[in-house]
């Protein structure tokens, strides 16, 4: 009974650690924060997005083959990777000049 | 020399087949963005064996409620040797996976045509979708099954027919993507056609994403599509043209 209750929390703790890496990317005055995001190559980023802003902003990136709508005063979220290391750009469709920001993959 | 049989067999088949053969045919895509809107164009030609040119333009109004939901109603008009036909059309689209959560993107489309003039019968498609990205190379696989029902005056034998469409696409720049477009017919979905039969045209394609203000966009690719089998025409030249706002 121990060895199957030590069995199963090694299990659910392995499925825990197992999960994806998250990163949080905070859209706030029409600026992405933090701007320049770094992650392991060959590992799959869960993008935790969330527009502090009262009007919506549309991620767009054509390095990472992603666009996503984020609602005002919402959040979303968005699978990147698995990257090789590299440079990849992304932006703010809404607010180019200003919302932008990379992805360091190393 | 072919058999009557054969000759009987070639002409059902061009019967049941061309509704779901025409030119104007575009790649269905699983992955969808809420909040979408886009206004859509759509123009197909090419010639049959006859000689006979037929022409397909689709004009659509498209948008994206959910974030695995995506419709569009299109107006479409066929001509062919003199004759028109205008249908209109109501496309869904669904998303089942979450974009980038797993290796392939899994979608479904359904679609139901409605012939604008009496005496001409519907038609409903259906079929999943896929798609998975290797580097900047995308791919994409799908799988329809269409079917004709009600008015029947020709009294074509009414088959539940399967096609595919494939495309494999080079992400180049933004601005200018290159890659290569099939789509296909093999006749009926559990008794296929021999190959002279089936319907199968394949070709180089050109894809590109130019913005043009605060999140809008025009969105375009063409094909040059060769027919690899006795069935098909000899060439078809295919364009879509979208407006995102």
């Amino acid at each position: 009974m121990k060895k199957s209750f030590i069995a199963a929390s090694l299990l659910l703790s392995g499925l825990a650690f197992g999960g994806d890496q998250e990163v949080t990317l905070t859209i706030e005055n029409h600026q992405m924060k933090p701007s320049t995001i770094e992650i392991p190559a060959d590992k799959k980023i869960k993008l935790i997005m969330i527009n502090k802003d009262n009007t919506p902003e549309e991620f767009e990136s054509y390095d990472l083959a992603r666009e996503k709508i984020i609602p005002a005063n919402s959040s979303t979220d968005l699978y990147i990777g698995p990257l090789k290391p590299g440079r990849y750009e992304f932006h703010g469709e809404l607010n180019p000049m200003t919302a932008k920001g990379e992805v360091i993959v190393k | 020399m072919l058999s009557k049989t054969k000759l009987l067999g070639l002409a059902t088949f061009f019967i049941t087949v061309r509704a779901i053969a025409g030119p104007a045919d575009y790649m269905y895509l699983p992955v969808i963005t809420k909040g979408e809107k886009e206004i859509d164009f759509k123009y197909g030609t090419s010639k049959n064996d006859e000689g006979v040119r037929k022409h397909v333009s689709k004009l659509g109004l498209g948008y994206a409620p959910t974030d695995y939901w995506f419709t569009e109603v299109y107006a479409t008009r066929e001509s062919e040797g003199g004759q028109g036909l205008t249908i209109a059309e109501w496309e869904n689209k669904f998303q089942f996976t979450e974009t980038g959560k797993y290796p392939f993107e899994i979608g479904m489309i359904t679609e139901i045509e409605a012939p604008l003039q009496k005496n001409n019968p519907y038609e409903v498609k259906l079929g999943p979708l896929f798609q998975t990205d290797i580097d900047r190379i995308q791919l994409n696989a799908n799988f329809l099954f269409e079917r004709k029902f009600g008015s029947n005056p020709e009294h074509e034998k009414f088959i539940t027919e399967f096609g595919y469409q494939f495309q494999t696409k080079y992400r180049y720049r933004k601005e200018f993507e290159f890659g290569v477009q099939g789509f296909g017919e093999v006749g009926e979905w559990n008794s296929w056609d021999n190959h002279k039969a089936q319907n199968h045209r394949w070709g180089p394609a050109v894809f590109g994403k130019i913005n043009v203000g605060s999140a809008q966009k025009f969105k375009y690719n063409a094909a040059v599509l060769y027919g690899v089998s006795e069935a098909a025409p000899d060439h078809t030249y295919r364009m879509q043209l979208e407006y995102e706002f």
